[in-house]
């Protein structure tokens, strides 16, 4: 199995997620993650879609049949050292009275994350990076007892000089 | 209700500037548009459409149906006739669901379309108020395009898109869901039509590149063994012409799919039949041979292919299509060429050079006279009693000259009239490839008879299909077109039982028909109706048939238990087909 990140580029027009997934569902393909963002293009959306497939020829197709949804701009498949990219886990750990303490600075400067809210008995540490690197921390982190844990998709970006509005169909693409 | 109470309340203060109603901005569009015809079925969420239609009557010709399906079953007929989008409008609710299926078959068959459904009023929207339906939803998959409209001001710019959607590129369905409330809501501000010509999300690549027609130039011109695959694409395109000089310039044989049929006239010197299931014998069989397939406005489909896996494995493939989704989708392309099948043509015919493939056109005849002898032979000279489907379909062809419109149902009959009608004029077989959909068929004549009211239209239809939109036969009788229908009844579900008794050892599971008496139907319909079971009499039936210039209806009685063949047994390879 091979992990792909799809950058789909959109005009932000309602109801095109379900338009561009349904082309998934449809081939029994799981989506890992899914982003849907803003860009710093006016009226441009940005879908982050990773998927799993030991074909690369079907993902070559599956692009193809989202790059004719109409309202879809621009569509690329990227393999991952291909892209930049990132995650975001939250963790959220229980501190009681009497717990083994949290040690903040191996977990800022060894683990590179950070807690971002402090609640009574509890605290939120922010973790951001790559799949792996946060399935280690994670391992890390079960030395407390995780009240919750969630991570984001992927966000990735390519690793080319261009900017998306080099890729997209001629037009005066405003900035936000 | 609302327009009176609004101008009341308006007349005493400033005259307000006199703005159209959403309703009234749809059927300007539709003007604009130049649509003359629509068919549909009105209902609350549509009505304030349909009351602004009343003072369109002048102008837009809107057609009642019987049932929504029909509506847009004729609106594909409409646009199989015309090249231009065919337009069904219906309620919300039930209206739009029964408006599914001829939207999947559209998309399916790349046949242009624009359906305007009726939605609750837009504080509504979500509630499950009454004939509420997410349509958008549930028309996601099956449409090219779609849309709500909640704004009577978006009205214009969004019915242009529609259209432009819909008839250009691969052309598709599409359908725009208007709340009941932007119908009857009057715009505020004027009315400005602009036709669309360009989305910057979608750019259909019209001319192809210059170097995928090179590459493609250079193995027609080094091929032994070409071989063309035309396509609905050559008939969308209007191609035909292109590619008659074509198959003519580099003398290579021509096989067209089921929905390329009549792309050339069937006595063309390099016409050799139909592919697929149940196509010809040397069509199918020869493209192991082939070393190079040109494929046209085609897509490779399963009925075509048989077993992928062994399908011209041993060809290189020159793919054209304007579709860039299709190429390598099913079959890989040595040489793609994404753009419109007359345009590709057209900068592929200077570059290719005048041959002759004498031999190899020839190779296909032996395996005609093989088909002739162990098939045709006896569906067309026999001396049972009982009329065969072939024999119908072939004293039509001869009567008509081949120039009509064929529009078949799905079944046996459906290939039977493939097989045997000789068509002679582009464009004229008008069927449910894709989708296989009965019931197709009656509203698709009577929407192709609407589209082109100088061509014999005639529909050929199953017992088992004919009573899936039989009530249709309203419509047609209430518009009094000549439609011409012929029942090919062998009271089975005639192509399925043939599948039980090859495939699953004659267990006939639910595939017999008590038919009604179609001739009292039709007559209680208004529809002149006659039957002919004895075989001395078709001929003289058919000629009463296409003397009339009324709806007409002839129910042949068939032989009961026929097979279709040649026919390529589900996923085998197309070698393993079988004359019998
Ligand atoms: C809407 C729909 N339901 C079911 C089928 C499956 N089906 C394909 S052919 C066929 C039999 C058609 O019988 P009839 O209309 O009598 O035509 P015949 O095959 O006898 O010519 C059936 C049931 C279909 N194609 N479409």
């Amino acid at each position: 199995m091979t992990t792909y990140t799809l950058s789909i580029f959109t005009t932000n027009t309602i109801g095109l997620l379900n338009r561009i997934t349904i082309i998934f569902t449809r081939r029994r393909l799981n989506i890992e993650s899914l982003t849907v963002c803003e860009t710093e293009r006016k009226g441009v959306s940005r879908f982050t879609i990773v998927i799993r497939h030991e074909s690369r020829d079907a993902v070559e197709k599956l692009v193809r049949q989202i790059r004719k949804v109409v309202d879809v701009l621009a569509v690329f498949g990227y393999l991952d050292h291909e892209i930049v990219f990132n995650e975001i886990a939250l963790f959220k750990l229980a501190t009681p009275l009497g717990g083994t303490p949290l040690d903040i600075k191996e977990i800022n400067l060894d683990w590179n994350a950070k807690v971002v809210h402090w609640g009574l008995d509890y605290v939120v540490i922010e973790k951001n990076g790559t799949e792996a690197e946060i399935s280690e921390f994670y391992q890390y982190m079960k030395n407390w007892e995780i009240l919750e844990y969630l991570k984001s998709g992927r966000v990735a970006v390519g690793k080319t000089e261009k900017g998306l509005v080099e890729y997209l169909p001629e037009a005066d693409w405003e900035t936000v | 209700m609302a327009n009176t109470q609004t101008m009341t309340a308006e007349a005493t203060t400033i005259e307000p500037p006199k703005f159209l109603t959403g309703a009234q901005a749809i059927m300007q569009c539709l003007v604009e548009n130049n649509v003359k015809t629509i068919f549909g079925y009105p209902g609350g969420a549509i009505m304030p459409t349909y009351d602004a239609l009343y003072d369109y009557q002048d102008r837009i010709k809107h057609i009642l149906v019987r049932h929504e399906q029909g509506a847009g079953h004729a609106a594909q007929g409409f646009a199989r006739m015309t090249g231009r989008a065919g337009v069904a409008m219906v309620t919300s609710g039930p209206g739009a669901t029964n408006l599914m299926t001829p939207i999947a078959d559209a998309l399916l068959d790349s046949t242009p379309m624009v359906c305007l459904v009726g939605q609750v009023k837009a504080n509504l929207l979500g509630t499950d108020a009454f004939q509420e339906c997410d349509i958008i939803g549930m028309s996601m998959p099956v449409t090219k395009w779609n849309y709500q409209i909640t704004d009577p001001n978006e009205i214009p710019e969004i019915m242009a898109k529609a259209f432009y959607i819909a008839e250009s590129g691969r052309p598709g369905p599409v359908l725009l869901d208007i709340t009941r409330t932007a119908q009857a809501d009057f715009m505020t501000q004027p009315f400005v039509y602009k036709p669309c010509d360009e989305i910057v999300s979608y750019r259909p690549r019209i001319t192809p590149k210059q170097s995928q027609i090179e590459e493609a130039a250079k193995l027609i011109n080094s091929a032994q063994k070409p071989y063309i695959f035309a396509g609905h694409g050559i008939l969308i395109a209007n191609a035909q012409d292109e590619l008659d000089q074509f198959a003519r310039k580099a003398d290579i044989p021509v096989a067209t799919t089921l929905l390329g049929m009549s792309a050339l006239p069937h006595n063309h010197p390099n016409y050799i039949g139909w592919l697929g299931m149940h196509g010809n014998y040397g069509a199918n069989v020869l493209t192991d041979e082939a070393d190079l397939i040109i494929a046209i406005g085609m897509r490779f489909d399963d009925r075509v292919t048989g077993d992928l896996s062994k399908f011209i494995s041993q060809a290189k493939v020159v793919h054209i299509d304007i579709d860039p989704a299709e190429i390598n989708k099913n079959i890989v392309a040595t040489a793609p060429v994404v753009g419109d099948a007359k345009e590709a043509l057209k900068a592929l015919l200077p570059l290719i050079k005048e041959r002759k493939h004498t031999e190899w056109v020839a190779e296909f005849k032996k395996y005609d006279d093989i088909e002739f002898e162990k098939v045709s032979k006896r569906d067309l000279f026999h001396d049972g009693d009982q009329i065969k489907m072939g024999e119908a379909v072939a004293m039509l062809s001869k009567k008509t000259k081949g120039e009509a419109v064929t529009v078949t149902d799905v079944g046996q009959h459906q290939m039977i009239v493939n097989r045997y009608y000789e068509y002679m004029k582009p464009n004229s077989l008008v069927t449910s490839g894709g989708a296989g959909t009965m019931g197709f068929a009656l509203p698709a004549a009577f929407g192709a008879k609407v589209g082109a009211p100088d061509r014999e239209v005639i529909a050929l239809i199953g017992d088992g299909g004919f009573q899936m939109t039989i009530q249709e036969l309203g419509t047609i009788a209430q518009s009094g077109l000549p439609v011409k229908i012929i029942i090919l009844n062998n009271n089975f579900l005639g192509m399925v039982r043939q599948w039980q008794q090859l495939f699953f050892d004659k267990r006939y599971s639910f595939v017999e028909l008590q038919n009604p008496d179609f001739i009292t139907i039709a007559k209680g319909f208004g529809v002149d109706a006659h039957k002919v079971s004895d075989r001395a009499e078709l001929s003289g039936e058919l000629d009463k048939m296409l003397a009339a210039n009324t709806p007409y209806l002839l129910e042949i009685v068939c032989e009961k238990e026929e097979n279709v063949f040649p026919m390529v047994p589900a996923g085998a390879s197309v070698s393993s087909i079988r004359l019998e």
